[in-house]
């Protein structure tokens, strides 16, 4: 028996106790109780800082199944070989030990919204007062076709930290000399803009080092990207003549990729790979969907002064899956949504004050060890969604000096957020 | 709710800090300035441990505001910084600089 199945009967024996639903939370036996659904940057946040805020006032539970969470922030530095597997991963004891978080290991499969339970996949119910929703993203596999979940074993999305990413290293890692990779980015709206960019320009790193006669081919459904001018010209300059960047107006297209013979059908060619990443289309993570809370996108529209879903007021939607409008869809803007909707459920459970919501986001990428750039925003709520006020790029063509510098930090802005994180 | 909301918010709170306590400006301003706190945390520690990016913890107050000003006029070139602090009010910035400070003390302790 694990603590946390412990920890989730004494929960269960508190809420067969109290069953004052409708009084106020004044008159109840037990405190006001948050589930989390998800910990990644934008649960485990939220979930530490509404355990951290209230000192024991609110009774906080995380729902998530994964023991050990690998960030899909810095993944692509481990491809590259800048970072090792383990440094990657963070478990869930500090949340635990040091704030007195729940911590459930188990797929959340539903939500009964009327009488505000999550219903867990072994069947049982976990009561909440307030729910956050942070379940990040699922696939609409066939948005490339021929491709699905069981031909992501051959040519990985690698979208979802994890064993996709190891898998996709070993396959690239295990090439034939001057052979090819092949990188289908998806369309928008999708997780981390600058991702997919930044994972050719590291696998490009690998392949320099341990293949440099190799090329990479990459068939993009959109006609820009995010950093578009940094990329290409850090691809000029530390890999020239490597990468081939085809937008969908000069490839046609994907029209079929097939697994078996590793052939990617565009109109304009087919091209054999020797090892292939395909990330499809993507849309909320299922449980959202299961709980009604997305709209015809597939992603959960918000209220943008405190992230509440606009299906529902005791429900908070955070990072990937919410609509944030200009914010991007990363890791640093979940981890900024869930201090303004940690400050927004306090309030209302507790009567603490709650202060004006306020957002930033920051993306770091690396381009080549010592040659890092970033794109950043401050965010405030606007006419019904979240709007920018303030915004910055690199610039193109600036000195070793400052991209160093902002490689540097990039490794600074890892420790801070994962301990802002996990504690 | 808008600024000015928060406001009324913020010298109510000083009203019943003055009585209860005696020290109540720097009390108010603390919690005010722990919720601003949360955006710096996401890449600045807390906890002593080193990296890039610098310990912004127990710093003397004017020197914590005059290198937020330094930044917000663009003086000091860091683009994150000059971001962030083009958000910040001379309150906010005497609060945050208050809610850092803080923090040694309490880890001298």
């Amino acid at each position: 028996m694990t603590v946390s199945r412990r920890q989730f009967n004494v929960l269960l024996g508190a809420s067969t106790a109290t069953v004052t639903l409708g009084l106020p939370n004044i008159a109840r036996a037990a405190a006001p109780r948050v589930v989390v659904i998800g910990g990644g940057s934008g649960g485990a946040t939220a979930a530490r800082y509404i355990a951290k805020g209230s000192k024991g006032a609110i009774d906080v539970t995380l729902i998530e199944p994964s023991k050990q969470y690998y960030t899909c922030f810095f993944s692509n530095l481990y491809l590259g070989g800048l970072r090792d597997y383990a440094s990657i991963g963070h478990g869930y004891d500090k949340l635990a030990s040091n704030y007195g978080v729940n911590v459930i290991h188990e797929w959340a499969s539903g939500v009964d919204r009327d009488k505000r339970e999550v219903i867990l996949g072994s069947g049982a119910r976990v009561p909440y007062d307030k729910l956050i929703v942070a379940p990040g993203i699922d696939f609409k596999y066939d948005s490339v076709p021929g491709y699905s979940a069981a031909a992501s074993g051959k040519m990985p999305h690698a979208w979802k930290s994890g064993t996709q990413v190891q898998l996709l290293k070993a396959q690239v890692e295990a090439m034939r000399e001057g052979g090819t990779f092949v990188m289908v980015p998806p369309p928008n709206p999708f997780r981390c803009p600058p991702g997919p960019y930044e994972r050719i320009s590291m696998i490009a790193h690998i392949l320099k080092q341990k293949n440099p006669t190799a090329k990479i081919i990459v068939l993009d459904p959109k006609e820009k990207f995010s950093k578009q001018a940094l990329f290409m010209e850090g691809w000029e300059n530390h890999y020239p003549g490597m990468v081939e960047w085809i937008p969908t107006s000069i490839s046609g297209g994907v029209k079929n990729v097939n697994v078996e013979s590793m052939e990617i059908e565009a109109d304009l060619d087919t091209f054999k790979a020797d090892a292939a990443s395909v990330v499809p289309a993507q849309k909320a993570g299922a449980i959202a969907a299961a709980a009604g809370l997305t709209n015809d996108t597939g992603w959960c529209p918000i209220k943008p002064e405190t992230m509440q879903s606009a299906m529902d007021d005791n429900v908070y939607v955070l990072g990937d899956a919410s609509i944030a409008a200009a914010m991007p869809k990363s890791g640093f803007s979940a981890n900024s949504q869930a201090k303004v909707c940690a400050n927004a459920v306090r309030g209302a459970l507790t009567g603490s004050k709650v202060f004006p919501a306020r957002f930033a986001n920051t993306c770091w990428s690396t381009i080549a060890p010592g040659d890092g750039v970033k794109v950043g925003a401050r965010y405030k709520p606007g006419e019904g969604k979240i709007a920018p006020t303030e915004k910055f790029i690199s610039q193109t063509g600036e000195s070793a000096e400052v991209r160093m510098e902002t490689y540097e930090e990039s490794f600074g802005w890892y420790d801070g957020i994962t301990a802002d994180i996990f504690g | 709710m808008n600024v000015s909301d928060r406001c009324a918010v913020s010298i109510f709170g000083v009203a019943i800090l003055t009585a209860a306590s005696g020290h109540p400006a720097r009390a108010a301003d603390v919690e005010y300035g722990e919720y601003l706190s949360s955006e710096c945390v996401t890449c600045h520690r807390t906890d002593g441990t080193v990296t890039k990016i610098p310990d912004i913890t127990g710093w003397d107050t004017k020197s914590f505001i005059a290198v937020l000003r330094a930044y917000k006029t663009r003086e000091r070139r860091n683009k994150v910084m000059q971001t962030i602090t083009s958000g910040l009010s001379d309150e906010d910035m005497e609060a945050l600089a208050s809610y850092f400070a803080s923090i040694k003390r309490a880890r001298a302790k």
